[in-house]
């Protein structure tokens, strides 16, 4: 059985500097799926990946266990896009003429040329409207919805109380209800505003 | 269970994350308020919708090998800038005199520990450096042996384009002979030609000019 990682981040602070391989194993990917999902299409997306797993590098030695592993990596990351966005400021940092295709999903193999054109379309619709957002709407959802987080790490991760986290979450799945209906996307019925 | 206390679980039962009680609860009102139905239906509807963005797979892949090695080396460099700049702030100096390696750490002499530690150093250096020369020397001679192949395989390169540049000649020469003879050729048979026009020119002429003498004699 795989060790947690809470047992790897011991096993770091006891000397195993090889705990530390296995931990950027499993989150690096992670890791960049969440910096892709909150800064866009960029080169920065790597750089920013790797100032995240250094800086966990040097806080891991110190690291209280306070909150879990995940949350605390994340709350780095985030942390790192803020920082780049705020120096950023001025320019569009989502560019929405950027904004790729999604990528070859499992799926995609025998699917008509018509379908995959569909699914990428959507896809960077999808991605234009979650850019879109105010950035602490775009933090919940992407870790909400992409990351898989549940809402204690993610109220952990954004040091923020947990109805604050499903506030966000609401009115951010909202916004992106409506951007999606106004681009003429299937499937997202008009609903009641929300009400908080 | 009214449909303000729904909307503020909801995202609970959205995702999967309400306590079994509380969940019961919901779904209770949620079968029978038809307005909070469509609500959570359309929410399910755009999360599937959602999953359509994906991140592209090159990303993943172009990033992955770096993402290991890279506070590895930070931390290497960190670890030599330390030792570096230890060195250089204890006074400590590096020379290179009548062919070998002086080290020397600090500006005066230290406790006996430090000197048989640096004395210990200093000869593992001297065997490093030894070790270093006879791996230069081996080199020179791998250097001369490749040296010889190469000029070998130049030698034998300029035999073989000799060869086919005489053999190139040969067969031009032929060539040339053989057209040469046809041309020959194709000159006498006109030079023939000529010739018969020539003396069946000359006949007629002479026949000519027998009938111009008959027309005379008989006046």
């Amino acid at each position: 059985m795989a060790p947690s990682d809470e047992e790897l981040v011991e096993q770091f602070q006891q000397g195993d500097s090889s705990a530390f391989d296995a931990l950027v194993r499993r989150w690096d990917r992670k890791v960049q799926g969440a910096i892709y999902r909150l800064v866009g299409p960029s080169e920065d997306v790597r750089d920013l990946s790797q100032e995240t797993l250094l800086k966990a590098y040097r806080g891991l030695r110190t690291f209280k266990k306070e909150a879990r592993f995940s949350s605390w990596l994340y709350q780095i990351a985030l942390n790192v896009c803020r920082d780049r966005m705020r120096r950023g400021r001025g320019r569009s940092y989502v560019s929405f003429d950027e904004l790729t295709d999604g990528g070859e999903s499992p799926g995609e193999a025998g699917r008509s040329a018509l379908e995959l054109i569909e699914s990428r379309d959507l896809s960077r619709q999808v991605a234009a409207a979650v850019a879109a957002l105010p950035m602490e709407q775009r933090e919940v959802i992407v870790l909400k919805e992409y990351q898989g987080l549940t809402f204690v790490e993610i109220a952990e991760a954004l040091d923020v109380p947990l109805s604050t986290v499903k506030t966000r979450l609401y009115r951010g799945l909202g916004q992106l209800r409506q951007q999606l209906i106004r681009q003429g996307i299937r499937g997202s019925a008009p609903v009641p505003a929300p009400t908080s | 269970m009214d449909c303000d206390a729904f909307r503020d679980e909801m995202m609970d039962l959205l995702y999967g994350e309400a306590p079994p009680a509380v969940a019961q609860r919901l779904e209770a009102h949620e079968a029978a308020c038809p307005g909070c139905r469509e609500e959570l239906a359309s929410y399910r509807r755009l999360r599937r919708g959602l999953a359509a963005w994906r991140v592209p797979a090159e990303l993943e892949a172009r990033a992955r090998p770096r993402a290991v090695a890279r506070p590895y080396l930070a931390a290497a460099a960190a670890l030599l800038l330390l030792v570096g700049g230890g060195l250089v702030l204890r006074g400590s100096e590096v020379r290179y005199e009548a062919g070998r390696f002086a080290f020397r750490l600090g500006r005066g002499s230290g406790p006996a520990e430090v000197q048989t530690e640096l004395a210990a150093q200093e000869a593992r250096h001297r065997q490093e450096m030894q070790g270093l020369r006879l791996s230069l020397a081996s080199s020179r001679r791998g250097d001369d042996q490749l040296l010889r192949t190469v000029q070998e395989m130049i030698a034998q390169s300029e035999a073989r384009q000799a060869g086919l540049f005489t053999a190139g000649l040969e067969r031009l020469e032929e060539r040339t002979e053989a057209r040469r003879q046809y041309d020959l050729a194709q000159v006498g048979v006109g030079l023939s030609y000529l010739d018969g026009k020539a003396g069946l020119q000359a006949a007629r002429t002479t026949e000519l000019m027998g009938h111009v003498l008959q027309a005379s004699q008989k006046r």
